[in-house]
C-alpha cells in the first residue's frame, strides 16, 4: 500500500515518542560475548510508522524487545545506552522522557501492553490455549483500563465491583455476585466487558466478533488469531506499537490484508508503529522510514522512498539487488558473498567489510558511526566521510560510485 | 515403447520439450479419522484432480498458498507417497498422452481388446505406480526430492560424506575412494569443498545445508527434481546464491525442475511455466511472462495484488489483500472453489447450502436460533429455527443486500414455513480447467466457456 503522508518525518521539531541511543545487548555464550545489539541509535517520531530491516540474526528482535525489557538476564546483558520514552502526556506538557532500561519494574508493568504494545510473529505462542478470546481480550481491560470498565455507572459503583474491575476479587467474592444484590451489578459489569471486547474485535474487522469471543485459538485460522492479537495490542490505545514480523507466518493474501489493517489502524489512532520485518518490499508498502540493521548495528536509515530509490550503504544495495524483481534474469540475482560476521567480541572495524566490494584498509580497523553528513541521511559507511573528518589521505577511503547502485 | 531408456516417440517431439512427468488426474486424500475407533469420517482432499506436463529441461513454477497441496503433489511426483487417483507417468510421450485421454472418453467397457492392450501396456511402462523392476529403479533415481527444510532432512548423526555419498552407495554406484572422490566432486558442484566432508550437518549455515540437500539429489545425475520450497527458510541475500546456483546446475546438467514455492517474485524468475493451485486444484497454467502480464484468473490476480512489486508501475501500486479464509480442503467449496473468496464470483459459480449458513451465522440471534441444517444435498436444505420469528429473519437476510449480489441471484428457493426455512441453490458443475490461448489454461467461467452467464437472471 502506498504510504499516506501521514507523518511528521525527520523534521527536527517533530516530537519524538522513543529514542534510541547507543543501546547495547550482549549474550554471554559458551563460545564468548555475543554482541546481539552493539551501538544501535535511531528515534521514533509522533505517529510514523518506522520499518527495521535486516537478515536474521542481526538483532532486530532483541532491539525490539529490549523497549519492553522482555531480554533474559542472564545469558543477556543490558550493556550500555538508553532508550528515551515519550508518553502522551509527556509530549503534551513537554515533559521529560523515562528511561526504560530504568524504570522500576512497577511503571515497566503499567507501561507494558498500556503505553507500548507488542505483537509478535507466532499470535499461536502468544495467545493462551485454554481460554477463550473473549477472556484474553477482557484480560487487557481488567488490567489496563478498569477505570473504563465502570464508567457510565450512576454513582459509585459498589466495592466488590470496582475490586473485580480490577481483576482484584477473592472467591468469596465470585460467589457472591451469583447471586443478589450483587449478580445484577456483576451482570452489568461483564456485559460492558463483552461490549468492549466485541468493540475491539471489530474493529479489526474480523467477521462476526460475538463468534470469535466464545472461540479458542486452536480454532481459529492464523490470519485470524494475528487479529485477535491486534486487538489486544490496541485495546489501550498505545503510544507506541511494536510488530516483530507481525506477517510472516502467513500467507500472502491474509499478510496483506493484516498489514492493511495494521496502517488503517494506525492512522486512525494516530500511533507510532515500529514495524520489524525482513522483508523489505514488505515494509516498504507500509513503512515512513526505513532503519537497515546488519550485524548488531544500524547500516542506514532515511524515507523509504529515499532508501529504496538511492541506497546508500552497500549492504542495502546488495540486500535489494537480491531481491528477484522484474528486472531480473535468470540465473543473474546479485549475490553478497561471504556470510554474516560472527557476533562474538567482533573487532573495532566495519562490520561489513569481509562481504564488501568497497572496502579499504581504513573499513578493517575502523568502525564507520552512524552519522548524518551535509545532504545525505545517515549512514555508517566510511564512503561518504571526507578526509578531514578521519584525518586520513582520500585514497584511503572508500570510493563508492552514487549514481550506480 | 517398453523400454524406457530410448522412448522412440520422444524423438518425434522436439527433445526439449519431451514430457518427463505428465500428470492425469492425480488426487491425494488423506483420511480424517475421529473418535476412540478411529473411524474414517471424510478425507482431506489435499490433491483433487490435477494434470499437466513437465517437459524436458524445464522449470515447472508450481506456486499456491499453504494447505493448497503442493508438498504433497511433488511428494507423489517423486514416488514418496501412493496417490489417490489419476496417474503419474514417467516419459510418456504426447502420443501416448493423447491416446489415454482419448481411450478415456470412450470409457473402458467400450475400448476394443486391441485399445485395451495397447493401454495396458503404455501404463506398465510409465505409469509410475505401476513400474517393476529395473525401470522402477530407472524411474527412481532419475527422479530427486530436495526439501524445504535442509535441517531436518539431513541426518544429524552422519557426516556430509555419507549423507551425500549415500545414493551412490544404495545404488552401488561407487564405493572406497573413488565414492569419496565422487562426493568431492558433488561438494564442488554446489560450491562447497573437500574440507566439508568430515562435517555435520549442524556445523553448516542454512544455506550451506541446502547446497549439502542439492548435492545430495544430484548424486545419481537424474534427469528430473522436485525443490519443495529450497530457499524459503532462507534469507534474501542466500536465497539468490542459491538461486543462482540451481540454475546453473540446470544449464550444465539438462534438468527438469518442479519448483514449488509460495513466492510469487521467486516463481516468476525461475519458471518457464507456471501452475497455481488453489485447494487441491489448478487454476491457472501459463508461460511464466505471460502468466504475469496477462492473469486469466481472479486467484492469480489477487496473488499479483498482495505483492505490488512484482507488477510493472509498482511504485504506486496498493497491495491489496483477500478476505476469508482458505477453505477446508475436507469439505471444498463446490462449483469453483475460489468463490467463497473471490471478488468478481458471479450467479455460477457454486454458491451452496455452506455458503448460506456461514453468511447466517455472522448474525448472532440466528446463529443461537439455528437448530438444523438438513440437506437434501450441498444446494439443497431445510434449516430449522427454535423460533419462527427467527427463521423469517434468516429469510430476510437471505434476501437482503448484506448477502453478496452473486449468492443471492443463485438463490433459486428461499422459503419460510413456521420455524423452517427451505433453501435451494441453483446445482453448478465443477468447473473444468479450459485452453484461452496457446498454451494457457484457466478454470474461472469469466474467461472460458463452461458457463452461460448471460442466461442468468
Ligand atoms: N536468549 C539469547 N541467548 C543467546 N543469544 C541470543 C538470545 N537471543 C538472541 N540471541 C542472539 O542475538 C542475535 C540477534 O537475535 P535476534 O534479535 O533474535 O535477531 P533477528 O534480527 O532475527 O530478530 C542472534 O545472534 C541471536 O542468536
Ligand atoms: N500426512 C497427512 N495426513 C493428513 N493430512 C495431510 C497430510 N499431509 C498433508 N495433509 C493435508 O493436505 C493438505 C495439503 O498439504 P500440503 O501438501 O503440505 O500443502 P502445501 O505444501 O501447499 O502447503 C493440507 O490440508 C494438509 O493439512
Ligand atoms: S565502511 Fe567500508 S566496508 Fe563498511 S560498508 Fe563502507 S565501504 Fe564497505
Ligand atoms: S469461476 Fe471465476 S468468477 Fe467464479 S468464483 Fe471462480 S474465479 Fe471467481
Ligand atoms: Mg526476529
Ligand atoms: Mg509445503
Amino acid at each position: 500500500m502506498t504510504a499516506p503522508a501521514a507523518a511528521p518525518l525527520s523534521d527536527k521539531t517533530a516530537s519524538r515518542v522513543a529514542s534510541v541511543e547507543e543501546l547495547r545487548i550482549h549474550f554471554d555464550t559458551k563460545a564468548g560475548r555475543l554482541h546481539a545489539v552493539d551501538g544501535v541509535s535511531f528515534d521514533i517520531f509522533d505517529g510514523e510508522s518506522l520499518g527495521l530491516v535486516g537478515e536474521t540474526g542481526c538483532g532486530k528482535s532483541v532491539t525490539a524487545r529490549s523497549f519492553l525489557r522482555l531480554i533474559p538476564v542472564p545469558p543477556g546483558t543490558y550493556a550500555g545506552g538508553r532508550i528515551h520514552f515519550w508518553s502522551k502526556e509527556a509530549r503534551q506538557t513537554g515533559g521529560s522522557p523515562v528511561d526504560l532500561l530504568q524504570v522500576p519494574a512497577s511503571q515497566m508493568r503499567d507501561i507494558r501492553g498500556n503505553r507500548i504494545a507488542m505483537i509478535f510473529q507466532d499470535p499461536g505462542k502468544a495467545l493462551n490455549p485454554a481460554l477463550s478470546i473473549r477472556e484474553q481480550v477482557a484480560e487487557v481491560f481488567y488490567q489496563h483500563r478498569s477505570e473504563d470498565l465502570l464508567d457510565g455507572w450512576n454513582g459509585t459503583p459498589p466495592r466488590p465491583i470496582r475490586r473485580a474491575a480490577g481483576q482484584r476479587s477473592g472467591k468469596l467474592e465470585w460467589l457472591a455476585f451469583k447471586v443478589p444484590p450483587l449478580r445484577s451489578p456483576a451482570r452489568r459489569l461483564r456485559k460492558r466487558v463483552d461490549d468492549l471486547v466485541g468493540d475491539a474485535l471489530a474493529e479489526t474487522q474480523i467477521p462476526n466478533p460475538r463468534k470469535i469471543m466464545t472461540s479458542y485459538p486452536h480454532e481459529l485460522s492464523g490470519g485470524m488469531k494475528q487479529r485477535v492479537m491486534i486487538a489486544q495490542a490496541l485495546a489501550c490505545n498505545p503510544d507506541l506499537l511494536i510488530a516483530d514480523e507481525p506477517t510472516t507466518a502467513l500467507d500472502v493474501t491474509i499478510q496483506a490484508r493484516i498489514m492493511e489493517l495494521i496502517r488503517e489502524l494506525q492512522l486512525r489512532h494516530q500511533t507510532s508503529v515500529l514495524y520489524i520485518s525482513h522483508d523489505l518490499s514488505l515494509v516498504r508498502r507500509i513503512c515512513d522510514r526505513i532503519a537497515v540493521m546488519y550485524a548488531g548495528r544500524i547500516a542506514e536509515i532515511g524515507q523509504t522512498r529515499h532508501v529504496f530509490h538511492d541506497p546508500l550503504h552497500p549492504y542495502t544495495r546488495g540486500l535489494l539487488a537480491a531481491i528477484p524483481s522484474l528486472a531480473h534474469q535468470r540465473g543473474e540475482l546479485a549475490v553478497i558473498d561471504g556470510t554474516v560476521p560472527e557476533l562474538i567480541d567482533p573487532q573495532p572495524a566495519c562490520r561489513f567489510h569481509t562481504r564488501c566490494s568497497y572496502a579499504t584498509d581504513l573499513c578493517g580497523r575502523l568502525d564507520p558511526p552512524l552519522v548524518a553528513r551535509p545532504g545525505l541521511r545517515p549512514v555508517a559507511c566510511h564512503g561518504y566521510a571526507s578526509p578531514d573528518e578521519l584525518g586520513v589521505a582520500a585514497d584511503q577511503l572508500p570510493r563508492l560510485d552514487r549514481d550506480a547502485p | 515403447m517398453t523400454n524406457l531408456r530410448d522412448d522412440p516417440v520422444g524423438a518425434a517431439t522436439r527433445a526439449e520439450e519431451r514430457p518427463v512427468i505428465t500428470l492425469r488426474g492425480v488426487k491425494k486424500y488423506f483420511p480424517v479419522r475421529e473418535g476412540v475407533l478411529q473411524q474414517i469420517v471424510g478425507h482431506v482432499r489435499a490433491v483433487d484432480g490435477v494434470s499437466f506436463e513437465i517437459r524436458q529441461g524445464q522449470t515447472l513454477g508450481l506456486v499456491g498458498e499453504s494447505g493448497c497441496g503442493k508438498t504433497t503433489l511433488g511428494r507423489c511426483i517423486a514416488g514418496l507417497t501412493d496417490t489417490t487417483g489419476g496417474g503419474i507417468y514417467f516419459r510418456l510421450s504426447e502420443a501416448d498422452r493423447m491416446f489415454l485421454d482419448e481411450m478415456d472418453a470412450v470409457g473402458q467397457d467400450r475400448q476394443t481388446s486391441e485399445q485395451q492392450a495397447k493401454v495396458e501396456s503404455i501404463e506398465r511402462a510409465h505409469r509410475i505406480d505401476r513400474l517393476k523392476g529395473e525401470t522402477w529403479r530407472t524411474y527412481r533415481r532419475n527422479c530427486q526430492f530436495v526439501f524445504q527444510d535442509a535441517f531436518s532432512s539431513l541426518n544429524p548423526r552422519h557426516l556430509v560424506k555419507d549423507i551425500v555419498g549415500r545414493p551412490l552407495r544404495v545404488y552401488k554406484e561407487a564405493s572406497g575412494t573413488d565414492l569419496t572422490e565422487r562426493v568431492v566432486e558433488l561438494l564442488e558442484s554446489v560450491g562447497l569443498g573437500r574440507q566439508h566432508l568430515y562435517r555435520y550437518p549442524h556445523q553448516f549455515s542454512g544455506g550451506q545445508r541446502q547446497r549439502i540437500s542439492i548435492a545430495r539429489a544430484l548424486a545419481l545425475d537424474p534427469e528430473f527434481i522436485v525443490l519443495d520450497e529450497p530457499t524459503s527458510a532462507l534469507d534474501v541475500s542466500v536465497q539468490s546464491q542459491i538461486l543462482n546456483l540451481l540454475h546453473k546446475l540446470q544449464q550444465d546438467r539438462g534438468l527438469t525442475y518442479l519448483f514449488i514455492t509460495h513466492d510469487l517474485g521467486v516463481v516468476r524468475l525461475m519458471s518457464d511455466e507456471i501452475v497455481v493451485m488453489y485447494v487441491g486444484e489448478v487454476m491457472e497454467r501459463a508461460g511464466a511472462q505471460e502468466l504475469f502480464a496477462s492473469p486469466r484468473h481472479p486467484y492469480t490476480e489477487a496473488l499479483l495484488a498482495a505483492n505490488p512489486d512484482l507488477l510493472e508501475g509498482d511504485e504506486e501500486a496498493e497491495m491489496r489483500g483477500l478476505e476469508g479464509t482458505v477453505p477446508d480442503p475436507a469439505r471444498p467449496p463446490r462449483g469453483c472453489k475460489f468463490h467463497t473468496r473471490c471478488p468478481v464470483a458471479t450467479p455460477r459459480c457454486g454458491w451452496e447450502v455452506d455458503d448460506a449458513v456461514a453468511w447466517l451465522s455472522d448474525n448472532s440471534t440466528i446463529l443461537e436460533g439455528l437448530g438444523g441444517v438438513e440437506r437434501s444435498s450441498d444446494f439443497e436444505s431445510v434449516l430449522r429455527f427454535a423460533e419462527p420469528g427467527t427463521a423469517a429473519e434468516a429469510e430476510s437476510l437471505l434476501a437482503s443486500a448484506a448477502i453478496p449480489d452473486a449468492m443471492r441471484a443463485a438463490l433459486v428457493e428461499l422459503d419460510q414455513d413456521g420455524p423452517e426455512l427451505r433453501i435451494r441453490f441453483e446445482e453448478v458443475d465443477r468447473v473444468r480447467l479450459e485452453d484461452v490461448d496457446v498454451g494457457h489454461m484457466t478454470s474461472c467461467i469469466l474467461h472460458t466457456s463452461q458457463a452461460d452467464l448471460d442466461s442468468r437472471p
